[in-house]
């Protein structure tokens, strides 16, 4: 279980400080960190180790805590404790800060792009979620201010191929939004977990949701369309979403981060008991009643709690981490035999 | 006999200065969010006499959300403290009213109080 995940670099990423997320460009070539010390950083390869190519300062007055880059892979957002997103324009190695979203109230906790490129979410500690609109010129328009959660609001991720959209919160709830008549709307509800829920991740095809929280479980949901072949009841012309597996007894602390990989369907899990965990999917389970098995475990992945890890889209088994301790870490995952 | 009364007569007060202060509470609860909304009105009129005129895409954009927000003002129910869905509306409209400043390039910085006074935007 140990040798499925071998580690290949650490760098100190954010030092003194702690590393709190980590996003892949979409060519998988670059690596961006942010952490505690305000600063934004960029990874690339060169030979075996990881080198840091450039460093985005000025941009945040607080920690930021996370980064995500555009589907184009030009631009990349930051969402900082200051209250504020920043949008940078990448430029060959140089990035600039062509815009500064402001709007929320306090600390910004997330941000994420819709696979379209148009669309843009931050949520916030606020407990809202803020949907933008982004055109031609680069001007960023807010179209809708959502404020179902009732509390912080921890992590929003868009729908690999809809434009739908997820939040998770400390209100332990995940809710999905879409756009009704030029408006956006919470459509569904998903509860089930006991305690914050801190990261969500859509397996590739978008049919299934991943949910970890501070109750120490990650839980798969499931979209059931009306008049489903299952007899999932659904209320009128709104979808049903279920929760169709609970991963208990993994993990001894809060799961602060989990990634569904879109290359291999592995689940990575980011845990407060400075562990990292693969899941894989067994292949004879009923879809609608999956069973995983755990394919890795690495006790001590850093020294402290680990709190992301990201899937490479390009490359496969190629999956980074961060923690508190202010490190990056690049771990080589392959499945073991005989699972 | 007399702990049957007593109990009685405490019960009644009790209930006499539960009212009273029930009553204070929800005038005063009531006043807050009147004065709340009563603000994003006199804002939302305010811009919409502002914005008279402008033919942009953008400012359409603007419209649409004034628009929207004075509706939902107009359409929430002042007489009525035991509709089911009050807190709801009440967090849509901060939500349009939040997305309205943001679309402005405003920032909302007034304070409310029951006094009446102290609204500097």
């Amino acid at each position: 279980m140990k040798d499925s995940l071998v580690l290949l670099a650490r760098v100190p990423a954010h030092p003194d400080s702690r590393c709190w997320f980590l996003a892949w460009n979409p060519a998988g070539t670059l690596l961006a960190s942010c952490g505690g010390d305000r600063r934004v950083r960029i990874w690339g390869r060169e030979g075996d180790s990881w080198i840091c190519k450039s460093v985005l300062s000025e941009g945040h007055q607080r920690t930021v805590r996370k980064v995500a880059w555009s589907p184009c892979g030009n631009y990349l957002a930051s969402a900082s404790f200051d209250a504020t997103t920043c949008i940078w324009k990448k430029n060959q190695d140089d990035f600039e800060c062509v815009t500064t979203l402001e709007g929320h109230e306090n600390e910004v906790k997330s941000v994420a792009w819709a696979p379209s490129g148009n669309l843009l979410a931050t949520c916030s500690r606020d407990k809202s979620v803020w949907v933008w609109e982004v055109d031609e010129e680069d001007e960023y328009e807010c179209v809708s201010v959502l404020n179902s959660h009732t509390q912080d609001v921890k992590h929003v991720v868009w729908h690999p191929s809809q434009e739908l959209l997820a939040s998770a919160s400390y209100d332990d709830t995940v809710k999905l939004y879409r756009e009704e008549e030029d408006d956006w709307v919470c459509y569904a509800t998903l509860e089930g977990h006991e305690s914050t829920v801190w990261s969500l991740a859509f397996d590739p095809s978008g049919q299934r949701l991943a949910s970890c929280s501070d109750d120490r479980t990650v839980r798969i949901w499931r979209q059931y369309l009306p008049d489903n072949e299952q007899g999932v009841a659904c209320s009128g012309s709104d979808p049903s979403w279920k929760c169709i597996c609970t991963l208990s007894g993994f993990h001894s602390r809060t799961i602060y981060d989990v990634a569904w990989c879109q290359l291999t369907g592995a689940l990575a899990t980011a845990c407060g008991d400075d562990a990292i965990r693969v899941f894989e999917e067994d292949p004879s389970s009923d879809p609608q009643q999956p069973t995983f098995s755990l394919t890795a475990h690495l006790p001590q992945a850093h020294s402290q709690d680990v709190n992301c890890v990201a899937w490479n889209p390009k490359e496969q088994g190629l999956l980074a981490s961060c923690s508190d301790d202010g490190e990056v870490a690049f771990w080589k995952y392959q499945r073991p035999e005989g699972i | 006999r007399f702990h049957g009364e007593g109990y009685q007569e405490g019960y009644e007060e009790g209930s006499g200065l539960g009212m009273i202060e029930g009553r204070q509470y929800g005038t005063l609860h009531g006043a807050k969010i009147g004065s709340e909304i009563g603000c994003y009105q006199g804002f939302a009129f305010a811009w919409r006499c502002l914005l008279r005129g402008c033919a942009t895409e953008k400012d359409s954009k603007k419209m649409k959300a004034l628009e929207s927000l004075i509706g939902m003002i107009q359409k929430f129910p002042y007489d009525d403290p035991t509709y089911d869905r009050l807190h709801e509306d009440l967090d849509r409209i901060r939500a349009k009213f939040r997305q309205l400043c943001s679309l402005l390039n405003v920032q909302p910085d007034f304070k409310i109080s029951v006094e009446g006074s102290g609204l500097s935007f």
